[in-house]
């Protein structure tokens, strides 16, 4: 499964505004902090593309917890982040867990004999239910979820992630072909153009990002 | 996933568990036989710790990129031009 280029258009814009906005280019800062912003940027950047899924929800969430954080994301967010959190009323969701874990087993086991058991004492302790509480704690958002919810936000996490590291991959590609090219004449356009091309159709969404952003101070690079 | 009802086929579960199972890098290495619950679980956890650990050292070299970065640099031009397109 392959992210969108929408995706990743929208990804790189919204982080690109991101490191702006927390002033990384400045040269201010320790090392530390600076790494830190851009993976702020990064991760804000890849939620915000993505739209609503539980696991971006899960990790705006996360990253609201930190005090240091917060500043950012009002910023970025605006009002969606000052909403507050839906409540999740999750008692429902346990019965059918039961029944979906089961049947996931059921799928995917080669060993059928510990399937028959009525309720979900048998998969406390094995090795699947550990795995799936590690699973659980990567994936943001992860400890509300039932099985089918996990596996499904999962995959959409996981399509995501690969798209960041890639995109974040031709970024650092193209600047530093430019950090080279600045000592001689030579030009290299083609990181560059990549990456523009990939940007190429984003005006439908600038108008969003530019209304969000409007009445704030515009920083210059 | 509102909408579907209360009750999820076996076949989006098969779905689902194929398309993970796609999604892995050792998945091509492997035939298309099932793979069993556990060992899809950890190859799937390994896969994403791995994803983090590389945006993890990118945010690293990104930062060390832009310290450098004034506002006449080429690096600060390309990223204007990228807003800017």
């Amino acid at each position: 499964m392959q992210a969108t280029k929408s995706f990743e258009q929208a990804f790189l814009k919204q982080m690109l505004l991101g490191i702006q906005l927390s002033a990384v280019s400045h040269g201010s800062g320790s090392l530390q902090e600076r790494k830190s912003a851009i993976k702020l940027s990064a991760d804000v950047a890849m939620a915000v593309a993505r739209g609503s899924k539980k696991w971006t929800r899960g990790l705006i969430a996360s990253l609201s917890k930190e005090e240091h954080n917060r500043s950012f994301l009002q910023f970025v967010l605006g009002k969606e982040f000052e909403r507050p959190a839906k409540i999740c009323h999750s008692s429902w969701k346990i019965p059918r867990s039961k029944n979906i874990v089961r049947r996931s087993l059921r799928f995917l086991s080669k060993r059928k004999s510990n399937i028959r058991a009525p309720n979900s004492s048998v998969l406390a302790g094995t090795l699947v239910e550990k795995r799936t509480q590690v699973l659980k704690r990567l994936v943001p958002g992860g400890q509300s979820m039932d099985a089918f919810s996990l596996l499904d936000e999962t995959l959409d996490y996981a399509t995501c992630l690969r798209a960041q590291v890639d995109v974040m991959q031709k970024l650092m590609t193209t600047l530093e072909a430019s950090k080279h090219r600045a000592d001689s004449d030579a030009q290299r356009p083609k990181e560059k153009f990549h990456l523009l091309a990939m940007v190429g159709s984003w005006y439908s969404t600038r108008k969003g990002l530019r209304k969000r952003l409007s009445k704030r101070p515009k920083l210059t690079l | 996933m509102s909408g579907r009802g209360s009750r999820i086929t076996d076949e989006e579960i098969n779905e689902l568990v194929s398309k993970l199972q796609s999604l892995l890098p050792e998945s091509r290495r492997r035939n298309t036989g099932r793979v069993s619950a556990s060992k899809l679980l950890k190859e799937t956890c390994s896969y994403i710790k791995s994803l983090h650990r590389e945006v993890d050292d990118l945010s690293d070299r990104l930062s060390g990129l832009m310290v450098t970065m004034d506002s006449n640099s080429p690096q600060a031009e390309i990223i204007r031009s990228l807003l800017r397109s």
